[in-house]
């Protein structure tokens, strides 16, 4: 079924979109990461206009996170204080980013930008995932022992605030810094951010594995609506019927992929999504080093 | 197509008492959501006879004037950027020529360029880049989405007096205003001429959708927010798998 999209400005076939959102939608459940990362560059594959991937894909990140923030939320697994902080952070680096992406777009440079931040973090995520988890699994057999927690440069910083849900007393500067960085990317990627968020909090910010999945959810959801209203706002590129037919198959697939998730061990998941991660990342930086069919663009405006 | 066309030669009025007499098959195309292209068809008669020894005829049609950048791709560092830019202030979104014959064998190039016929003839005049390949870049990348049409389909004569054309138009076509403008050519001068119009709406959601987000842009933003909350939510219930 044919349906046209009134911000993409195309038409597409519907249970293509709804078939991509059920696809990432099963990836994003099986290994637990919002899906966003996957769900941009497919549309921008597909022939929708950058901006519009980035804008509609941060907008179904917010739909795709809120369902797990309110199951968390109930489980008192969301540290509110930490989550403000982050947010705070967030929504500075995500203004900043819209700014930076209404630059690149009257430059022309938006398509290029979004997949050369796309090679740039996921090939070093990926990468880092890679080695990580085969390191692991080569290591199963040795145990070794984890320090609770490590003291280093950061801790030395002002402006320190209790966390009594993470069991921190630490500066908010990191925080703040990791929740703009998100919410930069988040921006400018369409991502919820989830990828980096989650593995900034335990090992830089050293919080308890129990409160990081709910918090980072908490920030997805808030760095993700300003996102969305900010783009619809300044750069009009939020297409709600995309984003609701990525949701309708998105929905339904994580719930699929979650179920099939839990049969994985820890160290394969990682390894398998690294590799995932670097396979999007290779994919975007061929389409950036590959001579184009042709050297003349057009677009509108 | 046939039957179409006689029906529709009913509607004339007084046919052969003017020099041209012409119509549209519709005045409106609506883009609903499920707009996958459509056309229209142009159609008249003449008083004196056209086809080969006789007069011809031309038609043109023109979409809303809009603007458009063209972009040429760079090499840095081994990686392809957009460059070098043309901006074009006006150029119209949609355009087709079409004749008995083409209109390059029928008037000559002043005439032409003044009533704006054929590719070549389109005034365009870019600021920035203004090296010819930006042109013709411009050109060929239209006439790909097919909404830039030359003599795709000749204007079919009947009965030596009557005419019609079918203008296909892709899905891609923006809302606005199009003309059309017919010109019965004789003996390499516009004989007659006649201007119709018709209009390209938006309607149903998909235009209630593009206006709200450009009239109310705030208002559509925490409307799209509500929105994926409520389905994601909704989904979540509907799909639960435990």
């Amino acid at each position: 079924m044919q349906v046209y999209l009134p911000i993409a400005e195309m038409t597409v076939d519907a249970f293509l979109l709804v078939g991509i959102g059920f696809a990432v939608g099963w990836l994003s459940g099986l290994f637990g990461v919002g899906g966003g990362f996957l769900l941009t560059p497919s549309l921008i594959l597909l022939g929708v206009p950058a901006p519009v991937a980035v804008a509609s894909g941060a907008n179904q990140v917010l739909g795709a996170s809120t369902s797990g923030m309110i199951a968390q939320w109930r489980r008192g697994n969301v540290d509110w204080t930490m989550g403000g902080v982050l947010v705070a952070g967030g929504l500075v680096g995500s203004a900043i980013g819209i700014q930076l992406f209404a630059w690149l777009k009257s430059a022309g440079l938006v398509d290029a930008a979004v997949s050369l931040f796309y090679v740039v973090v996921l090939g070093a995520l990926g990468t880092l995932m890679v080695l990580e988890s085969a390191r692991a699994i080569l290591r199963r057999s040795k145990k070794r022992q984890a320090r609770l927690h490590e003291h280093f440069w950061m801790h030395g910083l002002p402006f320190k605030l209790r966390f009594r849900k993470s069991r921190l007393f630490i500066s908010v500067i990191p925080p703040l810094l990791v929740g703009a960085t998100v919410g930069l990317l988040s921006s400018i990627m369409g991502v919820g951010g989830g990828f980096m968020l989650v593995p900034a909090m335990i090992y830089l910010l050293g919080m308890p594995t129990g409160v990081v999945i709910g918090t980072s959810l908490f920030q997805v959801v808030c760095v993700a609506a300003a996102v969305t209203v900010m783009a619809a706002w300044q750069l009009g590129t939020v297409d709600i019927v995309l984003t609701l037919l990525l949701l309708l198959g998105g929905v339904a697939g994580a719930q699929f992929g979650a179920q099939m998730g839990t049969r994985l061990r820890g160290e394969e998941t990682r390894f398998l999504l690294g590799a995932l991660v670097l396979s999007v990342a290779g994919l975007l930086l061929w389409g950036l080093i590959d001579t184009p069919a042709r050297l003349f663009n057009l677009s509108a405006g | 197509m046939r039957w179409l066309l006689a029906l529709l030669l009913l509607s004339l009025p007084a046919v052969a008492e003017e020099p041209l007499v012409a119509r549209l098959s519709t005045d409106r195309v609506e883009l609903s959501t499920t707009f996958t292209g459509g056309s229209v068809m142009v159609f008249g008669s003449t008083a004196q006879p056209i086809g080969p020894g006789g007069a011809e005829v031309i038609i043109m049609a023109r979409g809303p004037d809009l603007p458009f950048t063209v972009r040429r791709k760079v090499q840095v560092l081994g990686l392809w950027f957009n460059g070098p830019a043309a901006r074009y202030g006006a150029v119209p979104a949609f355009y087709a020529v079409a004749g008995t014959l083409p209109a390059w064998r029928l008037l000559p190039e002043a005439l032409r360029r003044q009533y704006a016929l054929g590719l070549d003839m389109l005034r365009l005049t870019p600021t920035g880049a203004r090296e010819p390949e930006f042109r013709a870049a411009l050109v060929e990348i239209k006439q790909e989405a097919g909404l830039w049409q030359e003599d795709i389909a000749p204007v079919d004569i009947v009965g030596g007096r009557l005419f019609h054309v079918n203008l296909p138009l892709p899905a891609t076509i923006p809302a606005g205003d199009y003309t059309v403008e017919v010109l019965l050519v004789d003996s390499r001068r516009v004989a007659a001429r006649e201007l119709l119009a018709f209009r390209v709406e938006r309607v149903g959601t998909a235009a209630t959708i593009a206006d709200v987000s450009r009239g109310q842009p705030l208002l559509y933003g925490v409307i799209c927010v509500v929105l994926a909350i409520l389905a994601g939510w909704l989904g979540s219930v509907l799909f639960r798998r435990n």
